[in-house]
């Protein structure tokens, strides 16, 4: 299944709460059911509307380079979680809990753990 | 050469002398309202004063991301977020809709949320566009912190969320009788008592939605809010929705919502729709995780 996804991850989680998403868009393409740990390298961070992205690449099972795009919330509402324009930078090692997307794009939205250079970032909200 | 090291030691010094003051000027920007959880149990405080709405007021971020406050799109118990029905049969306080409602509301395929929900990039939200959200839309969704203003004839809000304002004018004039629809409408406001303002809206365009569930409204929409002034520090904000074309009785999207007092030094931090960011997100993340490629 990690394979099929080509995801530079481990299955970390497979049941988590399904908690309700309040987010310009909601998460009807996004696996809430399960939790996916994204593991490689920032290549870029993207501070913009309608929501912040942050690009990873990590290594599939296979070897494979497997280029992620991993989406939160807007720029407000990520301030108020204690995120800045400054929280990631290209050639950061991260491992980030993400939902993934139901039609394994490697597409997700990060709703879990996050470790930025081997520590973890604690959000404020 | 000592020269030159003795002005790097110095600007090094002042800049750390100076570095917490510029961080104090900075805090004074892009303002953080406090956290939901933050007025749980609070108690409204203060005289009100009379006759004012002036200030800067934080709806605690509470409004509308599965409709209308009062009438979420959703199950009893908060379900049916992840969407996939095509009307709202069963959702915990159903919407009195006239067949002519229930069919317009089917058009509408919104991408927040909810029982109807849809993948992002098949939703015709306007808001996925950043088309203008219009009123009431604007005050249904993500209605954060609002900037009142009163001038002697107008009262004027700001709300930096989409860039959206309006003006509610206090001069005693009539609404329009026959108006070209405007996305904001029309808006006429009185003080029916010294705590209470009531606001009238009418021609409004019918293309716009009334939430971000996608709940239809006609040209025959008449918004009525009432804005009670508790205390010193709290706005109970109630909405009443009137359209015989689209719903059989009138129901209120917002009941008693409160609105906070905030500082008056607080800046609200800008979140705008940017249709080049927007269609950067399309490429990036909508387009991509769109469950059925041939919808792309």
């Amino acid at each position: 299944m990690v394979n099929r996804l080509g995801i530079g991850a481990c299955l970390v989680g497979v049941v988590v709460f399904c908690v309700q998403l309040v987010a310009h868009h909601g998460a009807a393409s996004f696996d809430t059911g399960k939790m996916v740990t994204v593991n490689g390298t920032v290549t870029e961070y993207v501070w913009s509307n309608p929501h912040v992205l942050v690009k990873v690449d990590a290594k599939d099972d296979g070897g494979n380079v497997v280029h992620w795009v991993l989406e939160v919330w807007n720029p407000v509402t990520q301030a108020s979680r204690g995120w800045s324009k400054n929280t990631f930078k290209p050639g950061d090692n991260v491992s980030l809990d993400i939902a993934p997307a139901k039609n394994n794009a490697p597409v997700g939205e990060i709703r879990g753990r996050i470790v930025i250079n081997g520590k973890e970032f604690k959000q404020s909200q | 050469m000592a020269r030159r090291l003795v002005v790097s030691i110095v600007a090094v010094m002042a800049s750390g002398m100076f570095s917490p003051l510029l961080r104090a000027q900075d805090e004074k920007w892009n303002r953080i309202p406090p956290a939901r959880a933050t007025y749980n149990g609070k108690k409204p405080s203060g005289p009100a004063p009379r006759r004012t709405l002036a200030g800067i007021w934080d709806a605690a971020q509470a409004l509308g991301v599965n409709g209308a406050t009062e009438h979420p799109a959703l199950f009893p118990g908060g379900r049916g977020a992840e969407g996939g029905r095509e009307d709202e049969t069963g959702i915990a306080k159903p919407l009195p809709y006239t067949p002519m409602g229930l069919e317009a509301l089917k058009k509408n395929k919104p991408s927040g949320p909810g029982v109807r929900q849809v993948d992002s990039l098949l939703t015709n939200d306007p808001a996925g566009k950043c088309d203008p959200l219009g009123f009431p839309y604007m005050f249904l969704w993500e209605l954060r912190t609002l900037n009142i203003v009163h001038t002697p004839k107008q009262v004027i809000m700001l709300s930096p969320f989409y860039g959206n304002y309006r003006v509610i004018w206090t001069d005693g004039r009539k609404p329009p009788a026959d108006p070209d629809p405007r996305y904001n409408g029309y808006s006429v406001g009185r003080w029916v008592d010294d705590y209470t303002f009531v606001v009238e809206t009418t021609g409004l365009l019918p293309k716009t939605w009334l939430d971000h569930a996608g709940r239809p409204h006609s040209d025959q929409l008449v918004v009525e809010e009432t804005y009670h002034r508790v205390s010193g520090d709290t706005i109970e904000l109630t909405m009443k929705i009137t359209d015989p074309k689209m719903y059989t009785e009138p129901w209120l999207a917002l009941n008693k919502q409160p609105l906070h007092l905030m500082p008056d030094d607080f800046d609200i931090p800008e979140l705008l729709c940017s249709p080049s960011e927007f269609a950067e997100y399309n490429d990036l993340v909508a387009g991509p995780v769109v469950r059925d490629p041939s919808k792309k």
